[in-house]
């Protein structure tokens, strides 16, 4: 009586083109979610602090989307508001959808806590200058609020690509759905989901690597050998316009 | 080569002088936020090239009355005339009311906390308002901007970010920013009140020397050793209004025994 099963390692390899297809699919879709999360998010954040009916129609959007899992989301958005609107959309602009009615309430949490938190005198300050209240929230407000949202907007993004593994059931072909499908040959479901698993891990890992890199650039002053290379320019340049004023004779 | 278009009016040229007559005028100035009424009626004139010292306990009302000048805080009543145009409610209704945008071009005011944007170095802090609001194409810009550190002290700091300057030097590079931008008069809300006492004096002489150059100033200050030096016209505030104000010598010759008991207190 056989105790193990054969594990078909090699299988991995000889998919690999197609479970990185799958893992392609799903940070595509991921990456189009969060450009429209954070722009709807933004939005939402600012009708919540604005003015009477907008900002309950921002509560009521955030406290409800929140508590809706992905995969409710997608099937509703897939095969429910498809029927309402009379438009068939793609599994992949279904889950783009899913994912942004989602994560758009989670990052209009983070913008809005990011944006109480910039001290009322910068806002102040702008408008002393003589800039416009939209001047003010473009220069001043927003890179500062952007700032302390990045590292929860990188949370998010990874939970996006997490959440995509439950597109499988529309009929996205992201990464469990090629697992299943090979599976389906070959019943090797340890081997299979354990490639699934370590697809999904590397992807947070670069997600987070590549988040804590961009918080690096975005310190003032930048911080670290990558983020000083990239905006060594302007400092070099600055250098250069305190040294052509210094060597000037004094008016 | 130092060029005039570069030259900072406030601190290494002369300041603009907005022509005769009144820079400042306030009539009947009231604030309520809520219940609490902060300002009481007050009548404040500021001639041109005037220095004028506003001092007097905490509650007093003598930071809302400053920041009524540029609108920070509205009037709930009374008439604001800043350069001849009303701001304000104004006593004579049908009067068309001037934008807030418009008068801070030329009003500018350093504060308190300093409020420099952290996430520009202190040249872009100077830079940016003049590219985005006087519309300074970038080079010049960066020219003037430079000037204007070189003349409060902080060239070489040009690229640093505030984070990494002391108080003293934040609040010289904010009295920059706010000069660079031309203004006719410069309101200074307790601008070293949170300093630590070894860099006050360095932000005093910054002021001292825009004094100097003819800018019409209003300080909101506990700095009165600053103030009798400094001041053409100095103002006691307390509980929302002016208790007694007057020219030089003031310090010396206050009448009013409020003023007498406050001033002997703090000096």
């Amino acid at each position: 009586m056989k105790i193990f099963a054969a594990y078909d390692w090699s299988l991995i390899w000889d998919y690999r083109s197609q479970l990185l297809d799958g893992l392609w699919v799903a940070i595509k879709v991921s990456i189009v979610a969060l450009v429209l999360s954070v722009v709807v998010g933004l939005l939402l954040a600012l009708m919540r602090m604005g003015k009477a009916p907008l900002t309950w129609i921002a509560a009521g959007y955030v406290n409800i989307f929140r508590g809706v899992p992905a995969l409710v989301s997608v099937i509703w958005v897939y095969f429910g508001l498809s029927m309402l609107l009379g438009i068939q959309f793609s599994t992949f602009q279904a889950g783009v959808i899913a994912l942004t009615l989602l994560y758009s309430a989670f990052i209009a949490e983070i913008y809005r806590a990011a944006l109480t938190a910039i001290p009322k005198g910068q806002r102040e300050a702008g408008l002393a200058l003589g800039m416009n209240p939209v001047r003010v929230f473009l220069s001043v407000t927003l890179p500062q609020a952007t700032k302390i949202a990045i590292p929860n907007i990188g949370s998010m993004f990874i939970g996006m690509v997490k959440d995509t593994s439950t597109f499988t059931v529309i009929g996205l072909t992201e990464v469990v759905r090629v697992t299943q499908n090979i599976n389906s040959t070959y019943f090797q479901p340890f081997v299979l989901y354990t490639a699934a698993a370590a697809l999904y891990v590397i992807v947070a890992f670069l997600i987070d690597f590549l988040f804590r890199g961009v918080e690096k650039v975005m310190e003032s002053p930048p911080r670290g050998r990558i983020a000083q290379a990239i905006t060594g320019r302007k400092r070099r340049r600055i250098l250069a316009l305190i040294e052509r004023h210094q060597a000037s004779p004094s008016a | 080569m130092a060029d005039d278009l570069t030259r900072i009016p406030g601190l290494d040229a002369a300041a603009p002088q907005p022509g005769t007559g009144a820079v400042v005028e306030m009539r009947g100035i009231r604030k309520s936020f809520g219940q609490n009424e902060v300002l009481r009626g007050v009548d404040l004139t500021i001639e041109a090239g005037q220095h004028v010292v506003i001092f007097g306990p905490s509650g007093s009302g003598k930071s809302t009355l400053l920041r009524t000048i540029n609108l920070l805080e509205v009037p709930t009543a009374g008439s604001l005339k800043v350069l001849g145009r009303e701001y304000a409610h104004g006593n004579e209704p049908g009067v068309p009311r001037g934008k807030p945008v418009e008068l801070r071009r030329d009003v500018g005011m350093v504060f308190q906390q300093f409020n420099l944007f952290p996430h520009l170095t202190a040249l872009e802090n100077i830079t940016m308002p003049l590219k985005r609001v006087a519309k300074v194409k970038g080079s010049e810009a960066e020219e003037r901007a430079a000037h204007a550190l070189r003349s409060v002290g902080l060239l070489r700091h040009a690229a640093h970010y505030p984070r990494e300057m002391s108080g003293g030097q934040q609040q010289r590079v904010a009295i920059a920013r706010a000069l660079s931008m031309d203004p006719k008069v410069m309101l200074f809300d307790e601008p070293t009140s949170a300093l630590d006492p070894e860099l006050v004096g360095e932000v005093l002489s910054v002021m001292r020397k825009v004094a100097e150059s003819g800018m019409t100033m209003v300080v909101v200050t506990h700095e009165l050793g600053f103030a009798r030096e400094v001041g053409d016209l100095s103002v006691f505030m307390e509980d929302g209004q002016i208790v007694e104000s007057g020219p030089r010598g003031f310090f010396d010759n206050c009448q009013n025994p409020r003023t007498q008991k406050f001033i002997s207190a703090v000096l």
